[in-house]
């Protein structure tokens, strides 16, 4: 499966694919964010308005910077866990349902013990979580106990999901009022609101758990290869499991951020996290085979995606190029961090 | 009798089962005219099931379906002014296109078919709403009536709906069954490998198979398009889950190889009766998404060829 990955000793100045891929994440956010100034630019000089590249730019600005951070905290969060599970070289499209089921899980448990975060409500948001943890253990032990693909066994418990925040809420929308839980939007530190640095903490515990921890080494010997981290005596069954627990508990981060958000927790506050969080990570540079990426390059996968979103409004593109332009980018990702030679076919 | 051998029967007991069923707890869910209306609600359905069967079939899936459906809702809501009837041409063309671009991405730049159908959806998609402006459009009735009217009247007594399904079942039939196309379909959703090695332009016949899935999906865009007299970009949204459901529970196999699209035909009877039953049992229209969904886990569960996976189910 894995090419050959050793660096070679002669030629140091060539630069290697390896090395390529590892960078062209970085490289197209940093070409994204000079780009969009340079339309602006291009605009502004048509007109024939006074306008410095860089400087005048509506793109470049911090007010800018906290909307693209804003709208990149959720899907951060549930690109992250989706992060772990395509580490180990699985899938997880599960997110819309158990972002929804989670939103409107705490949205009925906040309003049911007080409604602000100054009573017991405040435990919701644990609440929230564990309802996160347990769809995602649902997810996984259907996957494995039942030996089915993990693309369909998410997708089909995504359907659940849906099916069952739909339940919960029979439609209705149920608004988070609270202004301390607000506060999330609300209080801006440094001219960013709060959830911004909860999705940073978020990241960083993600992080952690993928470097420090025996579980998050076990997703790379899973992604890496499953028979070589079998042989050698690990429960590939119960790192699955726990990864998919896992993922259910950013899930579940994710739809409190989101809530946070907007002030409402509904069957439709999952929508449109699947497509995003899958193209975020790919782009970011995880590989859809496994062992290779982490959740800094899904940080910087987040951030192209929502630049792009961001920036195409900015310079005035009509947002439906926003659906087809990341469809592309998700093609072309995976193409450039496939390595043709260990693939033979492809389901 | 083994377990093994009843497998292929599983799907027709249960469609016999939940009839009687069914028949049991609402004898009027026999009466011939309501049982037809039924079916012929089902049509748009069956066609796009009947498309993904396919792309299943080879081992792939196909998720731009719902997309693809969208997609001709608005065109043909949109053209249908200036080409008529023919926007049935161009609908399936961009069907077919759309199918042949993911096959192409998946076999000859390795992308795995849930992430390629995914990306081509969405450019679908993005498609729908540019066409669209992102408003509902509908059908001017005159142009409609005139064009595909034809459509929702009856011959000898059947709804033309039901007679275009039974076409396009034999047309799908013919060509999985009795074409070389067939053959080697059989022979990549048996074995890829295999089909490799033994000289099969597998990736000609894959790019085919997601081709003819992105057409019946169109097909069942337009139908469903005609049906409601109008489109727009979130149309056929719901489709997705029903067309897989009725594809697994018919006897395909997420691993491809066995089944067809006569198995899907019963596949899709089993979820117009579980419907049915729900209506009948007043289970609110808000849980039907639930049941499907697990429904969906345990066909795949019962269906799935495990030896396949060699041991590894990622």
């Amino acid at each position: 499966m894995s090419s050959s990955t050793a660096a070679l000793p002669d030629g140091p100045r060539r630069i290697s694919r390896e090395t390529l891929v590892k960078w062209a994440p970085l490289l197209v956010l940093v070409v994204l964010v000079l780009l969009f100034p340079l339309f602006e630019w291009l605009e502004d000089f048509r007109d024939g308005k006074d306008h410095i590249y860089l400087l005048d730019s509506r793109f470049l600005s911090i007010r800018n910077f906290a909307r693209i951070a804003i709208s990149a905290s959720p899907a951060l969060m549930v690109a992250i866990g989706v992060t772990f599970i395509i580490l180990m070289g699985s899938i997880d499209l599960s997110m819309e349902g158990t972002v929804s089921v989670c939103a409107v899980m705490f949205a009925l448990m906040f309003i049911g013990m007080g409604g602000t975060l100054a009573s017991w409500a405040f435990l919701a948001i644990p609440g929230a979580l564990v309802v996160g943890a347990v769809m995602g253990f649902i997810n996984g032990l259907v996957h494995v106990k039942l030996k089915i693909p993990s693309f369909m066994a998410s997708l089909a418990m995504g359907f659940v999901g849906t099916g069952f925040a739909l339940l919960l809420t029979g439609g209705d929308r149920i608004r988070v009022e609270d202004e301390a839980f607000r506060s999330l939007l609300t209080v801006r530190w440094f001219n960013f609101p709060v959830m911004c640095y909860v999705a940073l903490l978020g990241l960083l515990v993600a992080w952690f758990i993928q470097s420090r921890t025996t579980l998050g080494r076990n997703f790379y010997a899973v992604g890496g290869g499953e028979e070589l981290a079998k042989a050698s005596g690990l429960n590939v069954n119960r790192v699955r499991i726990m990864g998919f627990t896992l993922a259910g508990v950013f899930f579940a981060m994710g739809a409190l951020l989101a809530v946070g958000r907007i002030g409402i927790a509904e069957t439709a506050t999952g929508n449109g996290f699947m497509f995003v969080s899958i193209t975020a990570v790919v782009v970011g540079g995880t590989a859809l085979w496994g062992g290779i990426g982490g959740v800094w390059n899904t940080l910087i996968g987040v951030l192209i995606v929502n630049v792009i979103n961001n920036g195409m409004v900015v310079i005035g593109l009509p947002n439906w190029v926003q659906d087809g332009t990341l469809g592309l980018l998700v093609i072309a990702a995976v193409v450039l961090s496939t390595d043709r030679r260990s693939v033979s076919f492809v389901k | 009798m083994t377990l093994e051998t009843l497998k292929p029967h599983f799907p027709w007991i249960t469609l016999l089962v939940l009839v009687v069923l069914v028949g049991a707890l609402n004898p009027s869910f026999f009466d011939p005219g309501a049982l037809m209306l039924l079916m012929a609600d089902i049509v748009p359905l069956f066609i796009m099931a009947m498309g993904m069967t396919f792309a299943i079939y080879i081992g792939g899936i196909d998720l731009s379906v719902q997309q693809l459906a969208n997609v001709v809702t608005v065109v043909a809501t949109v053209y249908l002014a200036n080409f008529g009837i023919g926007v049935a041409v161009i609908a399936i063309l961009i069907g077919f296109l759309f199918g042949a671009i993911s096959g192409y991405v998946t076999t000859r730049l390795f992308v795995p078919s849930f992430v390629s159908t995914l990306a081509m959806g969405f450019v679908a998609l993005s498609m729908a709403k540019w066409l669209s402006d992102q408003r509902a459009l509908s059908m001017d009735a005159t142009l409609r009536n005139d064009s595909f009217g034809w459509m929702f009247d009856t011959t000898a007594g059947f709804p033309n709906e039901l007679i275009i399904a039974l076409i396009l079942l034999a047309l799908a039939w013919f060509l999985q069954t009795r074409t070389t196309f067939g053959r080697s379909l059989k022979a990549v959703g048996a074995g890829e490998l295999a089909a490799v090695a033994s000289g099969l332009n597998v990736d000609k016949v894959k790019i085919i198979a997601f081709a003819i899935s992105g057409a019946f999906a169109a097909i069942a865009g337009l139908m469903f398009s005609v049906k409601l007299s109008g489109g727009d970009a979130n149309l056929a949204n719901g489709f997705l889950l029903l067309a897989i459901v009725a594809v697994l529970v018919g006897g395909t196999p997420l691993t491809g190889g066995v089944g067809g699209v006569v198995n899907t035909a019963i596949g899709t009877l089993i979820v117009m009766v579980i419907r049915a039953a729900m209506v009948y049992l007043e289970v609110d229209a808000t849980q039907q998404q639930m049941v499907f969904g697990i429904v969906l886990i345990a066909a795949i569960a019962l269906t799935i060829d495990r030896s396949k996976l060699r041991g590894i189910v990622k």
